[in-house]
């Protein structure tokens, strides 16, 4: 599925620039060392995390899109790494068990 | 397979949950990193022979091998502390100047460490480098972009570098919020 399907879909919003991307699967963990072992690429990465190393466990994995969830403040330094090295970043003020579960009804598996 | 003939797909195995624990000596500024298996992480200073270690930093981190799916040729890295993504901080810095060369290929560059002292402490050869690289641009080979891993020993001046370890710090910091 497109990512910006689901950006549609899900009314997610973007704090970065977008790329067309396809989103293959679902990761939810607010801890990098999860990213680096379990992650797969293409997935959409549901977290609270917002620092600037979630761009470096991003792009290592060449996750989808990162999705922030309850809103949480991103501050700029993260945003702007994640535009240098073209890792999207998304918002929603829903919780990661709300995000799934819309994902789902949306197609992701 | 024979290894000699075997087109390596690697996988990660031996998965171990940890600490990387940074402590400092008061008495001579020795600075030293270890992973420890403990369930909480180390608080206390305390004396080693010569030295008074105060930890510095506790952060979790994983600590992992690496085993061909074809051949089953296992790479240990018990010797990686952990890789960090080069964000080009040093213009004179020879990770820099690769970085700069090989984004406009969309390859990023990751810099693989060992623990400290380096001095003391065995670092993880460029041939476990090479197929740490490998392991990762496997894991994303439907993506248009790839990863380049080089060694520490690369940087120019550490003390001038702003990069940070993947590695999560604080997480066990994170408390309910107090009854009223």
């Amino acid at each position: 599925m497109k990512l910006q399907e689901i950006i549609e879909k899900l009314s997610l919003k973007a704090l970065t620039n977008l790329e067309d991307k396809d989103v293959s699967g679902v990761f939810i963990s607010d801890m990098l060392s999860d990213v680096m072992s379990s992650a797969q690429a293409g997935n959409i990465w549901l977290t609270v995390q917002t620092h600037k190393n979630i761009v470096s466990a991003a792009n290592l994995i060449d996750i989808s899109a990162v999705l922030v969830t309850y809103d949480k403040k991103v501050p700029d330094d993260t945003i702007e790494l994640a535009n240098r090295f073209h890792v999207i970043i998304l918002s929603s003020p829903l919780s990661s068990f709300q995000l799934a579960s819309k994902l789902v009804e949306a197609g992701i598996k | 397979m024979q290894e000699k003939t075997c087109s390596h797909l690697w996988e990660m195995i031996n998965v171990q949950s940890g600490f990387i624990i940074t402590e400092n000596c008061f008495r001579c500024n020795k600075t030293s990193t270890y992973f420890s298996f403990e369930e909480r992480p180390p608080l206390e200073e305390y004396r080693d022979g010569e030295h008074f270690w105060n930890i510095m930093e506790s952060a979790q981190s994983i600590r992992f091998d690496l085993k061909c799916s074809n051949c089953d040729k296992i790479i240990q890295y018990g010797e990686l502390a952990g890789l960090m993504m080069c964000t080009g901080c040093d213009e004179k810095c020879e990770i820099t100047k690769l970085m700069k060369k090989l984004e406009k290929e969309r390859t990023w560059v990751y810099v693989a460490f060992g623990f400290f002292p380096v001095t003391e402490r065995k670092q993880i050869s460029t041939e476990k480098i090479s197929i740490l690289e490998e392991y990762f641009n496997q894991r994303r080979k439907s993506s248009r972009s790839k990863i380049k891993i080089v060694s520490s020993e690369m940087i120019g001046n550490i003390a001038t570098c702003y990069a940070e370890l993947i590695k999560d710090v604080g997480m066990l910091s994170l408390a309910p919020p107090e009854k009223e």
